[in-house]
């Protein structure tokens, strides 16, 4: 007991002692004014401890008064003296209960309003839901003295559990998980003195979020236990704004990364835009201009006729290259309008289109090996279309492997069709950027400052495989060159 | 955290077991019997207050010791407890200082509860020697206060008694009377109705059955003032071992205390005779 407490008991005691004693000296008689003075103990006590403090030191004061009463009684008998010391012991018990229960409920009062905001100031953090249930342990703990607590929060099909191992199937805590529905249970059973244990529901809406458990020696009384649901209803209700604070936390954060990235995205579609625009304008005119050259040259002057053979082929080449710009560019669109490139399928025979393809690169200095497994199956595909895959790969490899360099072109049959691979031995791609390498306008930042180009190829050579329904990979490594290949359906 | 942690029992035993009304059936009989016989209790024969001295305490502790005793436990201990019980009276009976030989009852109280755990009937627990201080303490109060009341008022005038009656006396009370009372009031009944209900509602059980004990105790003087001073501080002095035992969950402080106030008690009776 704590000093200041047993000093206002000594006092009480005390008062009851003087006030007796200057009783019998004084007055000793059941109908003397000095007995109302024994009121300002018994009211002291139950003001300090509450109506067991009051009952007691009522209890003190008619102990004390007793011996003048009866003796009054003997010498008298029941007369109006006696009446008159009835309602005095009844005035004392009576003032002591009530004044001990008026204190007892201002201090539950003020207690419960106190929990209350602790309770909602510690889920006001923005913390995970283990550390807010721990916090909120602690802080119930430390409000109600005395008695153990423990929490169990609902967290989707998991339990987050304070004060406690875990909620034991069968347990009042599990029952009124279930129920919904508060328990009091006089003995919880497992020691000596009784625990009493009272478990709340901690509802919000009309779901049980948790539950509050509170287990102490002492009986929890009626109030006690309304302050408890009140408490359990209030908690629940707090954890549950708490949870959904969170999650608008985490949805506003979210959706700030989402519009980052979108916002990222679209800075980076503009200026790859931005770079195709000057990089197809070069490409378009590369082809126009020779074009134009060689037709007014041939306007202009007389040549033999292997020149003539020789400036046709030329005009050829570059009409072809023009040309293939132009399919991609509108490959490009239809894709970009969530189309899928026309197809007129037959039965490709893919060594026949791979010599189809290289002969178009008849000018550069690579070398080229081709390997072919035998026998090969023939693909169910559009044959123009196999022709632009190969020859955008066979250009990809010999414009990123060195001049002389070799690029292979390997066929074998694959699940359920053709898998065609081409092989340069260039610088080979980082790993962060191979994975973008078939997004359409997508340049790897080397490969802008060295080689002129539109970012088109590979974003077509895929549009073109799926629309196959086949599939298209790309393997590499710095300074292990560049594996890219794809797979065909075999035809039936 | 035991409400959260382990399942609860299944059925509970319900707090008067049909074996232990019989008991407490036959407490009662014997005590009207005791009660209707000519003159006082205290003058009839030495068989008849033999019996009723055995068969009156015997019931409670009896009783007592049965509701403790976990299931599937053997059920020696109510028959020594009672053997020791009818001993210590017939001894006390025939023989100068015989009395002491109450001394034996608590002794086989200790064994047979120890054979059943101790703690059913609040012994075996540790004894926190401020409780029993304060339960001697409040004895001593309720026993002076007893004694400045019956001298006051209803002319009981405080015998100075030789030291081997005073022991007689104490040996009873320690042996029989105040440790019945307390095994069964406190260790059995209040115990078993804390467990059910709240201590005020278990502690008025208690009282109210320990009053009717007190009321119907044939060695009580049959007037009405000490009816109703017997009334009056038993209820306090049950309250008060029920409070204690609630807090301490030990029968000693409960038992320290009604020792010291049923001394008292002793100093104011008539003489033996």
């Amino acid at each position: 007991m704590r000093p200041a407490a047993m000093r206002a008991e000594f006092g009480i005691a005390a008062a009851v002692a003087a006030i007796t004693g200057a009783m019998v000296l004084l007055d000793p008689a059941p109908a003397t004014p000095w007995r109302h003075l024994y009121l300002a103990p018994v009211i002291v006590g139950g003001l300090r401890r509450g109506p067991t403090g009051g009952l007691l030191a009522a209890l003190a004061a008619v102990l004390a008064y007793a011996p003048v009463v009866l003796l009054d009684v003997e010498r008298a008998g029941l007369g109006t003296q006696a009446g008159e010391a009835v309602v005095t012991v009844i005035l004392l018990l009576g003032a002591g209960a009530l004044s001990g229960t008026l204190a007892a409920q201002a201090d539950h009062q003020r207690h419960r309003y106190e929990t209350l905001v602790a309770v909602q100031q510690t889920l006001a953090l923005d913390v995970p839901l283990e550390h807010a249930v721990k916090r909120l342990h602690a802080c119930l703990a430390r409000r109600l003295p005395g008695a153990t607590v423990g929490l169990a929060v609902r967290d989707g099909e998991r339990l987050v559990v304070a004060g406690a191992a875990r909620v034991t199937p069968g347990s009042v805590g599990a029952a009124v998980l279930v129920s919904g529905a508060a328990r009091y249970v006089a003995d919880v059973g497992g020691a000596a003195r009784p625990r009493r244990a009272f478990v709340v529901p901690l509802v919000a809406g009309t779901t049980t979020v948790g539950v509050l458990a509170v287990e102490r020696l002492t009986d929890i009384g009626t109030a006690e236990r309304t302050a408890l649901l009140a408490l359990g209803a209030h908690v629940g209700l707090a954890l549950e704004n708490a949870r959904l604070a969170a999650l608008q936390r985490r949805f506003a954060d979210d959706l700030a990364d989402k519009v980052a990235a979108a916002t990222r995205h679209l800075a980076e579609a503009d200026r790859m835009k931005s770079e195709f625009v000057a990089v197809a304008s070069h490409e378009l005119r590369t082809p126009l201009t020779a074009l134009q050259g060689f037709s007014e040259l041939l306007v202009a002057r007389a040549f033999t006729a292997d020149e003539v053979r020789r400036i046709g082929d030329i005009i050829r080449s570059e009409t072809e290259r023009l040309a293939r710009i132009v399919s991609d560019l509108l490959d490009l669109s239809r894709l970009e309008r969530g189309m899928t490139p026309a197809l007129r399928r037959a039965r490709v025979a893919v060594d026949g289109a791979i010599t189809g393809a290289l002969a178009l690169f008849t000018r550069t200095t690579h070398r080229f090996e081709v390997d072919c497994a035998e026998p090969l199956p023939a693909v169910d595909a559009d044959p123009d279309a196999v022709d632009r895959i190969l020859k955008n790969l066979v250009s990809n490899a010999i414009k990123y492997s060195p001049p002389g360099s070799c690029v292979r072109v390997r066929a074998r049959p694959a699940a359920g069709g053709v898998e065609v691979a081409v092989e340069d031995e260039g610088d080979g791609i980082a790993a962060e950027e191979l994975t973008r390498v078939f997004e359409p306008y997508y340049r790897t930042p080397g490969a802008t400052r060295a080689v002129p180009g539109a970012g088109l190829g590979l974003a077509v050579v895929k549009a073109l495989v799926d629309a196959h329904g086949g599939s298209v990979s790309a393997e590499s490594g710095p300074q292990r060159g560049t594996r890219m290949a794809f797979v065909l359906p075999a035809a039936s | 955290m035991r409400a959260l942690e382990v399942p609860e029992p299944g059925v509970r035993q319900p707090l008067f077991p049909w074996s232990s009304v019989a008991a407490l059936s036959a407490l009662g009989v014997v005590f009207a019997a005791v009660a209707w016989l000519p003159g006082e209790g205290r003058s009839a024969g030495v068989p008849v207050r033999v019996g009723a001295l055995v068969l009156g305490h015997g019931a409670l502790l009896a009783t007592a010791l049965e509701w403790a005793r976990p299931p599937g436990a053997g059920r020696a201990g109510p028959p020594v407890v009672v053997g020791a019980l009818a001993v210590a009276a017939v001894t006390a009976a025939v023989l100068p200082f015989g009395a002491l030989a109450f001394g034996v009852v608590p002794a086989a109280l200790w064994w047979a509860a120890r054979r059943l755990g101790f703690r059913a009937v609040g012994l075996g627990v540790p004894v926190p020697r401020g409780a029993v201080a304060l339960g001697a303490g409040l004895g001593a109060l309720l026993g002076a206060h007893v004694m400045v009341t019956a001298t006051m008022t209803v002319g009981y005038p405080v015998r100075v008694r030789a030291t081997r009656e005073l022991l007689e006396w104490l040996c009873y009370d320690a042996g029989a009377s105040v440790l019945a009372m307390e095994c069964f009031f406190r260790g059995a009944l209040f115990d078993r109705a804390q467990r059910r209900w709240s201590f005020a509602a278990a502690a008025a059980l208690s009282a109210a059955g320990n009053v009717a004990r007190v009321l119907v105790d044939p060695l009580r003087p049959r007037t009405v003032e000490v009816t109703a001073g017997a009334v009056f501080y038993i209820v306090l002095l049950s309250v008060t071992s029920c409070w204690l035992f609630h807090r301490t969950g030990s029968l000693v402080p409960g038992l320290a205390g009604a020792l010291v106030f049923f001394l008292a008690y002793r100093l104011l009776m008539p003489e033996a005779g």
